[in-house]
């Protein structure tokens, strides 16, 4: 109870002391305020290096049944883009947000996928004509490489930003060429000696008529073959006869004897074909030359019969793919094209966009909050030190120190009658400067608010016993004042407080790790900053703040010196 | 038979070091209850620092203190509630009013609710600041402020009450009105000691009073006992009085010493601080020059006949004697020039046991 009359009447002093409540309410806010308009955009954010490559996707996908590439083209492109190192992809989802952020000259560069680029990625191809009930083929590639517009793509660009534009432009180009080129080689290359393409061969050459005649001439060996395989065949033998035997007016022995007779003269019949093919302008008697005449009425495309196209379709494709044996024509994807392994999208390459610079004169809601606001409130966490310290002071100056110590209170009681209303107002500041952060600067409180209240509460703990320990040591107003300050501006430094964590070398963010408030930030960072906070992390942070907070409270039990 | 009250507070051989400097050198005292106790020394006697050790705010390197004949020291709790402490200095907080510091004080002591606010009540009115109970204590005068540290001393009903110059630095209204407080307390039971610079106070107040000095106890009695160590003296001038003048002076009842002096200006008997008295023109109308210290120059005449002559005496009491002197110059034909009265005082008393060097 007398822990309670103590604490109870020091509440009151400390909320009569307009010096406490200017030093631990408002300079904070004021600071923050302050800081909050003067600080970039940028302020909060760990410097990256990387390319910074904005996309707007507004890409409806691939259009019904067409089950390649199991995606939208434009995912494709995106994991492209993120798969390429040092770029930061960055997605917005609104285009209008886009423009505005162009317009601000925010962003030098930002790519807007159209509703149909994955319907025009998909009709990319080299041929000029669609096959009849499909829409026309469309041709991607254009003197600079890619043209955008025809895959319904737009790049919006800064023009007060020209390199830099230049330089996401070229990227876009790079990535589009990556995922257009293997898409259109590979469905042409599909198509040679396909049926329709041999098809197709065999319509042209048989415009070609008469038939060549060297094209006769080349052909006199396989004639020759044809011939001698055939002739010397008994089957034909007897198809040969059989024929002449059925022949009117023959007879079986006439047909025998007809048989015999040309079975005997085959070979002159060969040498004969074969001088004729091989020499055709022997005689030069006749006009046109024998192979033209005889090859006159035949065209040139009806030797790719079907059954000759469906032959010869696979061997062109595959004589192909021998001959550039390093590249893959069939592949639809850059990896497979040139043979590679495939690169993976690297999701860490990619964010969200969100607007870090706030809105309004005091750029309500911009990062910068989330990262000043923890800062400061847990800095003037540790300006209590000055005010406990001069409760402690009054308590002698006032010579009132001596009634307590007359009175039956034991030094415990005494340091807790300090603690306990020290510790309520530390808490109403955590709690005030959060709500405010919320309140004033559109600060968010992530996605695990409640985890707050305890990590306020440590923090608090930790603030109230490293102030009582100073006030355990220092006597008078002026030590309170040099020791205050000193312990918080040095604490403060070291831990990160005034500048962001991030910015700080790992090997001195380790050795802040003995100031209370690097673990109370490192907490405020995972609860504010990180859309999906290591609760474990939260925990660890508290527990090191509670350690620091009793081992203080020991540490000044042991130093209260009351006489 | 008379039968000893039993002392509410009893100090045995107390000492107490700062450093090479010692403080208390082995104190031994007792206060009676009921009684109002005076504890008088310069300044660094150690006064406060015995205050503190029987407070039990400092512990004692050695010797004892029983608090209601119970050992008391600066770890022991339960006692605490029948001591009350007066500071020298003020102990009150200005941020909190008159009211609010005297309920504070009254609860750390477990006073609660109704009871608390009745003594609240009883305790303002006692020191005259009902009117201002509701006001920051740090508007007040110093008197007013005075006032309120004596009644967070009392708040909760002390059965001891240890005052350490309650009076200083606060004008003559506010010195009188606590002064007649510490008379009532101590009327209703209190035992107090009072520690004070104004010995007028303390001569007034004080049944017992002890002297320190340099840490060590000079005196400890009551105040009559203190004013016999030091002499009572009467001087005078007599015209045309006998040769044996001195012998007769010195057979009378209550003069233990008489002597003549050819002088006519004998040496001042006393110094800076008595109290003297001087007649002239006696035996019946006396005439005082208080502080002068010296006789009367001599109206005539010399040892003998016609010249005035001058006597020293010892006397036990003043009046007394001074009556027997006038009675006797004019049953012998003397006529008595003048009178010059010297009696003992505290502050001579102090001043005689601690001596005159500053202490500052």
């Amino acid at each position: 109870m007398p822990i309670l009359t103590l604490a109870a009447k020091d509440l009151r002093l400390l909320l009569r002391d307009p010096r406490s409540a200017a030093i631990l309410l408002l300079t904070p806010l004021l600071l923050i305020l302050v800081l909050g308009l003067a600080l970039g955009e940028g302020f909060g954010e760990k410097p990256d290096e990387r390319l910074r490559i904005s996309v707007v996707n507004l890409d409806k996908g691939l259009p019904p049944g067409v089950m390649f590439p199991k995606k939208s083209w434009s995912d494709v492109v995106i994991d492209d883009l993120s798969a390429t190192q040092d770029i930061r992809l960055e997605i917005i989802t609104d285009p209008a947000e886009a423009e505005r952020l162009i317009a601000r000259n925010r962003r030098a560069a930002v790519i807007v996928f159209g509703l149909e680029f994955s319907a025009r990625m998909h009709a990319s191809s080299f041929l000029s004509k669609g096959a009849p009930g499909t829409p026309d083929p469309v041709n991607p590639l254009g003197r600079d490489g890619v043209d955008f517009e025809q895959l319904d793509l737009k790049l919006l660009t800064d023009k007060t930003q020209p390199v830099s534009a230049s330089v996401i432009e070229q990227v876009t180009q790079v990535t589009l060429l990556r995922v257009v080129i293997p898409w259109m080689i590979g469905k042409a290359f599909q198509r040679v000696g396909d049926p329709e393409f041999m098809e197709q061969v065999a319509g042209t050459l048989r415009k070609v008529k008469p038939i060549p005649a060297e094209v006769l001439a080349d052909l006199d060996p396989i004639v020759q073959e044809l011939l001698k395989t055939l002739t010397s065949d008994t089957e034909f033998a007897g198809i040969v006869l059989k024929e002449f035997t059925a022949t009117k007016g023959s007879n079986f022995f006439k047909a025998t004897e007809d048989a015999a007779t040309i079975a005997k003269r085959t070979p002159e019949f060969r040498r004969a074909v074969h001088t004729a093919f091989a020499y055709p302008d022997i005689t030069g008697i006749y006009e046109p030359p024998l192979l033209k005449r005889v090859g006159a009425n035949i065209a040139f495309g009806e030797v790719l019969k079907p059954s000759v196209q469906r032959q010869v379709g696979p061997a062109v494709k595959a004589g192909v793919g021998e001959m550039f044996s390093n590249y893959d024509f069939e592949a639809t994807t850059w990896d497979k094209l040139v043979k590679r392994t495939a690169r993976a999208a690297n999701t860490a390459n990619r964010v969200e966009y969100r607007d870090t610079a706030g809105t309004g004169v005091l750029n309500r809601g911009a990062l910068r909050y989330q990262i000043l606001v923890p800062s400061y409130t847990v800095m003037f966490a540790f300006f209590l030190v000055l005010s406990v310290g001069w409760l402690f002071v009054a308590e002698r100056k006032h010579g009132t120190l001596v009634r307590l110590r007359a009175a039956p209170l034991t030094r415990g009681q005494i340091l807790m009658g300090k603690l306990l209303p020290c510790l309520f107002v530390s808490l109403a500041q955590g709690l005030f400067l959060l709500a405010a952060g919320r309140i004033i600067f559109g600060m968010t409180w992530g996605s695990r608010p409640e985890l707050l209240l305890p990590l306020v509460a440590c923090t608090s703990f930790a603030a109230v016993g490293l102030s009582v320990l100073v006030a355990s040591v220092a006597r008078t107003e002026t030590q309170v004042a040099v020791y205050g300050t000193l312990v918080v501006l040095v604490l403060g430094g070291v831990s990160g407080s005034l500048m962001p964590r991030d910015l700080m070398p790992e090997r001195m963010k380790s050795v802040s790790l003995v100031t209370p408030h690097a673990w109370a930030l490192d907490a405020y960072a995972q609860l504010l900053a990180s859309p999906t906070p290591d609760v474990s992390a939260v925990q660890l942070s508290c527990a090191a703040l509670a350690t620091f907070g009793a081992v203080f409270t020991l540490l000044a039990w042991w130093r209260m010196d009351l006489e | 038979m008379n039968v000893m009250p039993e002392p509410v507070l009893e100090i045995t051989d107390v000492r107490k070091r700062y450093g090479d400097l010692a403080a208390l050198g082995g104190v031994s005292l007792a206060v009676e209850a009921g009684v109002v106790f005076g504890l008088l020394g310069p300044n660094g006697a150690g006064k406060t620092t015995l205050l503190s050790i029987a407070a039990g705010l400092l512990r004692a390197d050695s010797g004892t203190v029983k608090l209601f004949g119970k050992p008391f020291s600066r770890d022991t709790r339960e006692l605490r509630h029948l001591v009350g402490m007066g500071t020298q200095d003020l102990s009150i907080y200005p941020d909190l009013t008159a009211r609010e510091n005297l309920r504070f004080f009254g609860k750390l002591y477990g006073l609660r609710s109704r009871a608390l606010e009745s003594r609240v009540d009883e305790v303002l009115g006692a020191v005259g600041l009902t009117d201002r109970a509701n006001d920051r204590a740090g508007t007040f005068s110093g008197g007013m402020k005075r006032r309120l540290n004596l009644a967070a001393a009392v708040v909760h009903g002390p059965k001891l009450l240890f005052l350490d110059e309650p009076t200083a630095g606060v004008d003559p209204q506010s010195r009188n009105h606590i002064f007649e407080q510490v008379k009532a307390l101590n009327a209703a039971g209190l035992t107090v000691i009072y520690t004070s610079h104004y010995m007028e106070e303390v001569q007034a107040l004080c049944a017992r009073i002890a002297i320190l000095d340099g840490g060590t106890l000079r005196a400890c009695d009551t105040l009559p006992n203190l004013l016999k160590r030091l002499d009572a003296r009467v001087q005078i001038e007599v015209t045309n009085a006998p040769a044996d003048f001195a012998q007769r002076l010195e057979a009378i009842p209550g003069v233990r010493r008489a002597e003549g002096n050819p002088s006519p200006q004998p040496p001042p008997l006393g110094g800076e601080g008595e109290h003297s008295r001087t007649t002239s023109h006696v035996p019946h109308a006396l005439s005082s020059s208080e502080g002068s210290g010296s006789p009367s120059p001599p109206r005539g005449g010399g040892w003998g006949v016609g010249l005035p002559s001058a006597f020293s005496l010892v006397v036990d009491g003043v009046g007394p004697a001074l009556a027997a002197v006038a009675s006797l110059c004019a049953s012998s034909g003397a006529t008595l020039a003048s009178a010059t009265t010297t009696e003992p005082t505290l502050e001579r008393v102090f001043l005689n046991l601690t001596g005159r060097a500053l202490r500052d």
